[in-house]
């Protein structure tokens, strides 16, 4: 198919959603207050974003979401790699790893706030949790399958230490699984931001907790709708880096 | 256990494997024993056998990739600064993917005293060698087998080895493209000089190519033959050579 056609019923496909999202809110077969109709949304848009909430908002959210992902990322894929790499500290580090695993960020919350009280950190703090994870996972699966041959032949043209074993074969072998560890923790981390932000911590989730507490929900989905754009915009960003990175791949 | 020891020491032979032995595992039986052999400076040995014998596992021996259960592998280094002891060609070419074709060859000229010129330079004048000096910008999935194994052969010659070792590297080519690059591999032996390790298990190939012919077989596998070859693709001599190892190989290789 191409790009165009492509792009052209990707558009169809999100006005039909919102048609026929609106066609129900109007009939009035729910009542407004369970659903508002999407055309609420731009003048709730323009409501916020004149008094200053939305951009504020956005701004802190922004703020806890790239502290925490580039924490759990680096520190993600460093333990994930060591862990790769090192049979011994894998061994070390295994039990540690599956008994903290099962633990969803959000159970973290009491912790979070004991340890950094109701503040950005502790937002920081649970989106980097989850975005560790999974590039832990990402990164160490990734290190794993990069071809033996390739290491080989690292040993036979003198490249066998540590230091360019590691960055001229190793990690550039790993390199598309990691980034799409890195990628998985892009959409994750957004998810988290708003599970950390609904405890009160400034954000565009505690927005959305207050707007319901009032039963403004048109806010709500306004609120909803930013996320998926902020999400939307900072994936297609990390492809198209990608792409760049990637570009020895057929 | 035995590593392979660098000499400095001006000698005629490039390589001297002396009571060499060879296996897998701590108590397994070994795969190899006895071999005795002295590769001389600027010759192409042949090592050829049936699959298993442990011609591989032998050349990985002399690459330092592989540990000799005993015996002595000595490499005869040359005092020219900014090279390396071996250079090895592989049967699966084995490129870096995420490394342009350029990139590639220089990946053994790193770590070395090089200048960044002199190792752009190298790589230049090894891409020539394998007249594929046009293709530098190139990635390797846009390469054919055939090239890629040119590129190959580059990048070992790159780092200007004592001795060029070759893992079959024509053994996955189709016969036009394997053809071709025999003619290019003489052609790069006489230009050169350079002195060729070259495992096979095609006595056509080997009979074509080599000067000396090094036979393994039997359980464990040992040298059982090891032959003057100067038939080149001279017709009926040729023939001759390769009906004799033939009938040689399968007198030692008793299954």
């Amino acid at each position: 198919m191409k790009t165009y056609n492509k792009i052209a019923l990707s558009a169809l496909g999100v006005i039909v959603f919102l048609l026929a999202w609106e066609a129900v809110a109007r009939s009035g077969v729910v009542p407004a207050r369970l659903l508002p109709s999407p055309s609420a949304v731009p003048t709730a848009f323009l409501t916020e974003f004149n008094s200053g909430t939305w951009q504020a908002m956005v701004l802190a959210s922004l703020s806890h979401y790239l502290v925490g992902l580039s924490l759990g990322t680096f520190l993600g894929v460093s333990f994930g790699t060591a862990a790769a790499l090192w049979g011994k500290w894998d061994a070390f580090q295994a039990w540690v790893v599956r008994m903290l695993r099962p633990i969803p960020a959000i159970a973290w919350i009491p912790f979070a706030i004991i340890w950094f009280g109701v503040s950005e950190g502790a937002a920081s703090f649970l989106i980097a949790l989850t975005v560790f994870w999974i590039n832990y996972y990402a990164s160490y699966a990734a290190v794993r399958g990069v071809d033996k041959d390739l290491i080989e032949l690292g040993y036979a043209f003198g490249q066998g230490g540590l230091i360019p074993r590691l960055f001229k074969i190793i990690l550039p072998g790993a390199l598309p699984g990691i980034l799409s560890g890195l990628r998985a923790g892009l959409g994750q981390g957004w998810m988290t931001v708003v599970a950390a932000e609904l405890f009160g911590i400034s954000g565009l989730g505690m927005r959305m907790m207050e707007a319901s507490g009032l039963l403004a929900t048109h806010i709500v989905v306004l609120y909803m709708v930013t996320i998926a754009l902020l999400y939307g915009v900072s994936d297609f960003l990390f492809m198209q880096v990608q792409s760049r990175v990637l570009s020895w791949q057929r | 256990m035995a590593a392979v020891t660098l000499s400095k020491t001006a000698s005629a032979s490039v390589i001297d494997l002396e009571d060499v032995s060879i296996g897998y595992g701590k108590d397994a039986p070994p795969v190899l024993v006895d071999v005795n052999l002295s590769v001389e400076r600027g010759s192409f040995v042949a090592i050829v056998g049936p699959s298993g014998v442990g011609k591989s596992t032998l050349l990985r021996v002399v690459a330092g990739l592989h540990t000799a259960r005993s015996g002595g592998v000595t490499i005869h280094q040359d005092q020219r600064p900014g090279h390396r002891p071996v250079g090895l060609v592989f049967q699966d070419s084995r490129l870096l993917p995420w490394r342009r074709v350029i990139r590639n060859v220089e990946f053994g000229l790193e770590g070395l005293p090089v200048s960044r010129d002199e190792r752009r330079h190298r790589a230049e004048a090894a891409l020539k060698l394998v007249r594929l000096d046009g293709y530098a910008r190139r990635w390797p999935y846009e390469l054919s087998g055939g090239q890629r194994q040119r590129i190959g052969i580059a990048r070992a010659m790159a780092v200007d080895p004592d001795i060029l070792l070759m893992d079959e590297p024509f053994g996955a080519l189709d016969a036009i493209t394997r053809h071709n690059l025999q003619d290019e591999l003489r052609r790069i032996h006489q230009e050169t000089g350079k002195t060729v390790l070259f495992v096979t298990h095609d006595l056509e190939e080997a009979v074509h190519l080599a000067d000396r012919i090094i036979v393994l077989g039997g359980t464990p596998a040992r040298v059982v033959r090891d032959v003057r070859n100067s038939a080149g693709r001279d017709g009926a001599v040729f023939r001759d050579q390769v009906e004799q190892l033939r009938s040689e190989i399968a007198d030692n290789y008793s299954i």
